[in-house]
């Protein structure tokens, strides 16, 4: 794996270091790309415990062969319309840095799609939306390849920090 | 014969005191030592020894240039005289030449050696080297296996190192762990006396030096040599293994002169001169050279520990470790010598670890701990030749030295984790002062037992005891190690029985079988300990799983059956094996109360017994320091309010002396811990009318003395100042109950009016597990640890009342207990509603009662505690989740949060609005 995949260090480097592979994913009829340094693995649907007092993202825990993780639904995170599960569901394992170490958290995605290699020139910076209800801090960037477009996410970013200070603010 | 020696001793008794106490510049006290020396001339059985005579005429060349003001006085040159005078007292005890050493401790300190004395030393070094075999080494076989092994994996590592060098000669990394190698191993082998390596490894690690200064550079000359030291040394340690293991016939002389010139060769072919005096004045060998060090770089005025040591932060940390667990066991057996004062065993078990302080940090460059360490050993070895009479100053010195030690180390530790700015200084100037005064002060009286080679010492001093990779059993057998962990269940009973006769009381520790058991242990990260209890814990529940599986319960095959239970009591094994490795026992916990009863009873004035039992007892480490909080409180209440003074005791017919006894034993998956003090009990009474006071019970209330006496935990009721005079107890008595329920554990008390009061701790056995009852509220499962459940019921209709239409309120046995419904507060939808077709259980804490609803109780299990994972910890009302047996997680309940989440907001529902 080349150097190129650390993506998610520092958002300020340009858009050159967002090269690199990438595990994408869909959630409905978009594409989602996460680095695929950052991606622990992939687990199908499993039971999962809810746990009260948390954000309505926050889908619960699961037992990942011993260690218990907390799962987040990216389609509720997103504020997009809750779908129903089906044999597609999975739940990608990724690791997100704390203030002290990483920690592993699952991520409930419709489904999971492919390994992408992306180019620097496929890249591109995220639009700006305005100052709508769109929260772009979480997008490194957007890839264009073979006509389709995926959204890169920092995954730090969706689920480590943002999710602390929510949880902060309870 | 005797005589002879016994005076030479005391006059090189008399000099080591001397060069103590005198100060820089004091020509009168440097006279004096002269005089000293002069006697020591003028003795006649000094002739029988050419080497020591070397060094006494050595020293006097010293001294006379001292007088002349040829050397810039200075405590660190002192510190090398004092050093050297050790090293006479032991050539004369062990009658061994040392004759190199002492040489260099001299130069290092900056005194100019008469060449010829020089010659002299070297000569008689080579004697003994080459005429009978050198295997001084043997004395201390743990020493020995530690150091083979050691040597072992640094050797491989500079191997490994130095042929990474050859590709990239400029690795700064490389070069630097190829110096710490070395400069391990020569430390590890001056303390084993394996001068040879020491000495080989120490030449070598000055050329890295200067390759790592940028002062010479890594070429293939270097590389090669540092190579060839490696195998040679590697001989070197093969020959000592050999000698170790089969015996001394083994022994093979290795030369090492020819790799020591290439090494000073290639050093002086590109180095100005200083290098070269620097590799003239290392002629003695071991950790003398650290002396030099200091004299080099150090300010004479400032402390001595704060010089780079950080760079050996491995070494350093190993020694702040060790010197804690030295200074625990120094207390520890200065408390029992308090007892028998005249039991050598302790004395010695005392002696030891101060000596090995001493030896430790001598290597490492601290100075001032190892001065101190060094002092407090002359003052304990006098006292165990029985030149001194041992006195309650002498205790109370070496406790106080012990701890200013402890501050020292504890300094330094600092320093470590939070790097040189933490730094302190500690002037030991006092201290030593007060020891050589104590010594000094009772020297003269001459107890009459000669202290010379008639009696074999138990240790050579200047020899560095280990203490680590020793298991416990053979800690106590083994005598020549200190027994800090001496088990005696009581002290004083034991420590009385003890021999007082020196002579016979001398174990004889140095014939002993050099091929003790070397008892295997290491040291595991405690990350991996815990993954490893994770993983077995759900191996347990992956068996319980499979097994439960309809397809195999279906089986009915004999083989099959037979097979589960064996596996299962494997796996129960294995579980058992990875929680016990956690346990440690609670006696270091114990012995720290021994200090805290000893310093509260003298400043009482009370004279108070503490008496233990069950130390032996296991307890999970993590718990170790959360019961140490606790454990304080109970025992400064027992022996400050508890225990009555002795006038007081005598007037109602007790004995004068309290007992406060300490007792730790399993009970029923418990660990109970019992602080049992022989006092006057509780004042009820006066409870009872604060009580009142304060609104906590109504005026008509008749509530049992056991309920009343209960009250000292209630928050806030038992500050000092309210009921301290009378009855006492209770100062933060709410912080322990706080604490042990924290632990998951409960307090309770048994108090006798008149005869005493009685606390017992009950403690879970481990932090891991937890025992629980799994309850259901709609498809959701929970658990509550069942040590907070009073009692459940399903609650009849004219039991539950609402006040204002909302509060709920359970009516059971007189008590009306808010009513929490689960379901609410997590937001389940399917809960059962209707209390009366629920279960409630009623929970306790911090004497809060709350009756949860739940849908019903699945059954109690002991479940592992896991934590939900990253940042999904603070979550209130929830503690943490587990496995349960059909794999999936359950959430274990924290009452506390729960509690409070839905009694300080008006609504119940506290859930998390969203986003």
């Amino acid at each position: 794996m080349s150097d190129e995949t650390t993506v998610q260090d520092e958002a300020s480097g340009g858009l050159k270091d967002f090269a690199g592979k990438y595990l994408t994913f869909a959630l409905g009829h978009e594409e989602y790309g996460i680095g695929i340094l950052k991606v622990r693995e992939i687990i199908g649907l499993m039971e999962i415990t809810a746990v009260p007092q948390t954000p309505n993202f926050v889908k619960g825990v699961i037992n990942l062969r011993g260690r218990v993780i907390p799962v987040l639904e990216l389609r509720t995170k997103f504020g997009m319309s809750p779908q129903e599960y089906n044999d597609r569901t999975c739940i990608i394992v990724v690791e997100v840095n704390s203030a002290s170490s990483t920690i592993q958290v699952g991520v409930l995605v419709d489904s999971v799609s492919e390994v992408l290699n992306i180019l620097e020139e496929e890249l591109e910076e995220s639009p700006s939306f305005g100052t709508t209800q769109m929260d772009t801090d979480c997008i490194l960037g957007m890839g264009k390849v073979k006509g389709e477009v995926k959204i890169l996410l920092d995954v730090d970013h969706v689920v480590g920090t943002g999710l602390l200070e929510q949880l902060a603010e309870i | 014969m005797v005589n002879e020696q016994k005076t030479i001793m005391q006059l090189l008794d008399d000099l080591a005191v001397q060069v103590l106490i005198v100060e820089p510049g004091d020509l009168s006290a440097v006279g004096e030592l002269l005089e000293i020396l002069e006697l020591l001339l003028g003795h006649e059985g000094i002739h029988e020894n050419q080497h020591f005579l070397a060094m006494v005429d050595a020293l006097k060349k010293v001294f006379e240039g001292m007088i002349m003001g040829e050397y810039s006085d200075s405590q660190e040159c002192f510190d090398g005289l004092i050093q050297s005078v050790t090293i006479m007292q032991e050539v004369e005890r062990c009658d061994e030449s040392n004759m190199s050493r002492f040489c260099g401790f001299l130069q290092a300190a900056g005194y100019e050696i008469d060449a010829q004395v020089f010659g002299v030393s070297s000569d008689g070094g080579d004697d003994s080297d080459g005429s009978d075999v050198d295997t001084r080494f043997l004395a201390d076989p743990e020493m020995l296996t530690a150091f083979i092994e050691e040597s072992a994996e640094h050797l491989a590592a500079i191997e490994d190192c130095v042929l990474e060098l050859e590709t990239n000669p400029t690795d700064e990394e490389m070069i630097n762990s190829i110096f710490r190698s070395f400069h391990t191993i020569k430390g590890i082998a001056g303390c084993t006396d394996l001068d040879d390596i020491a000495h080989l490894a120490h030449t070598t690690e000055n050329l890295l030096d200067e390759v790592r200064n940028g002062r010479h550079e890594m070429n293939s000359e270097a590389i090669d040599i540092a190579l060839e030291v490696g195998d040679r040394i590697g001989k070197m340690v093969g020959v000592v293994k050999a000698v170790f293991e089969k015996g001394v016939d083994e022994y093979k002389k290795i030369e090492i002169d020819d790799l020591v010139t290439k090494v000073n060769h290639i050093l002086t072919g590109d180095v100005e001169e200083k290098t070269l005096e620097e590799i003239v004045s290392d002629g003695g060998v071991e950790d003398e050279e650290t002396l030099e060090e200091e004299t080099g770089k150090l300010d004479l005025g400032q402390d001595g520990d704060i010089p780079d040591f950080l760079q050996d932060a491995d070494l350093v940390a190993g020694f702040v470790s060790e010197a804690f667990e030295h200074l625990e066991a120094i207390e520890v057996n200065v408390l029992e010598l308090e007892q028998a004062p005249d039991d050598i065993d302790i004395i010695n078990n005392i002696f030891r670890p101060f000596h090995t302080v001493k030896g430790v940090s001598g290597f490492l460059n601290l100075t001032h701990i190892n001065k101190l360490a060094h002092t407090t050993e002359n003052l304990l070895d006098d006292v165990r030749n029985n030149k001194i009479a041992m006195n309650a100053d002498i205790i109370d010195i070496v406790l106080g030295v012990g701890d200013f030690l402890r501050s020292m180390v504890q300094n330094i530790s600092d320093m470590l984790e939070q790097g040189p700015d933490a730094y302190q200084f500690f002037d030991i100037s006092e201290w030593v002062a007060k020891v050589v005064a104590v010594q000094a002060g009772q020297s003269l009286v001459d107890v009459g037992v000669p202290a010379g080679e008639s009696q074999p010492s138990p240790v050579t001093p200047e020899k560095v005891v280990p203490e680590e990779k020793v298991s416990p059993e053979e800690k106590t057998s083994n005598t020549i190690k200190p027994q800090n962990e001496a088990p005696k269940p009581t002290p004083v009973a034991s420590a009385i029985a003890a021999p007082k006769n020196v002579s016979s009381a001398t174990p004889p520790a140095r014939s002993r079988s050099r091929k003790a058991k070397i008892s295997a242990s290491i040291k595991v990260d405690v990350e991996k300990l815990d993954g490893l209890v994770n993983a077995v814990g759900e191996l347990v529940i992956m068996q319980a799983m499979v097994r439960q599986n309809p397809l195999i319960t279906s089986v009915s095959d004999p083989r099959i059956n037979k097979d589960f239970s064996q596996l299962s009591r494997i796996t129960t094994e294995l579980q058992k094996t990875a929680m016990s490795m956690r346990m440690v026992p609670i006696r270091q916990t114990f012995q720290k109360m021994t200090r805290l009863v000893r310093d509260l009873s003298k400043k009482s004035g009370k004279t108070v017994d503490l008496v233990m039992e069950g130390e032996e007892t296991e307890i999970d480490r993590n718990m170790v320091d959360s019961i140490y909080d606790p454990l304080v409180h109970m025992m400064r209440n027992s022996v400050d309010h508890g225990v009555q003074v002795s006038a007081d005791r005598e007037a109602v017919g007790k004995p004068g002396k309290g007992t406060v006894k300490l007792a730790a034993y399993h009970k029923g998956g418990n660990i109970i811990i019992e602080i049992h003090d022989d006092g006057q009990g509780l004042n009820t009474a006066k409870i009872k009318s604060k009580a009142l006071e304060r609104g906590l019970i109504a005026e008509g209330d008749h509530p049992s003395d056991h309920e009343i006496n209960n009250m000292i935990f209630m928050p806030g009721f038992s500050t000092a100042d309210q009921i301290t005079d009378v009855s006492g107890r209770g100062v933060g008595m709410d912080v322990v109950k706080k604490g042990v329920e924290k632990l998951r554990g409960k307090v309770e008390l048994i108090s006798t009016p008149g005869e005493g009061t009685q606390f017992l701790m009950r403690l879970p056995l481990t932090l891991a597990i937890i025992d629980g009852i799994i309850v259901r509220v709609g498809q959701e499962r929970y658990i509550i640890p069942t040590i907070a459940i009073q009692e459940s019921m399903r609650p009849r209709k004219e039991q539950y009342k609402t006040v204002q239409g909302k509060g709920e309120i359970l009516m059971a046995r007189d008590m009306l207990i808010p009513v929490i419904r689960l379901y609410h507060v997590f937001g389940v939808e399917d809960g059962v509603e209707e209390i009366t077709e629920g279960i409630v259980v009623v929970v306790e804490n911090e004497g809060r009662q709350r009756a949860l609803l739940v849908d019903e109780l699945l059954g109690k299990q002991e479940v592992v505690i896991k934590s939900l994972g990253g940042y999904l910890t603070d979550i209130k009302g929830v503690a943490g989740g587990t496995i349960l047996s059909d794999g999936r997680v359950g959430l274990i309940l924290d009452l506390a949060g729960l509690i409070s989440t839905s009694s300080d907001t008006g609504s119940p529902r506290v859930g998390y609005e969203d986003v």
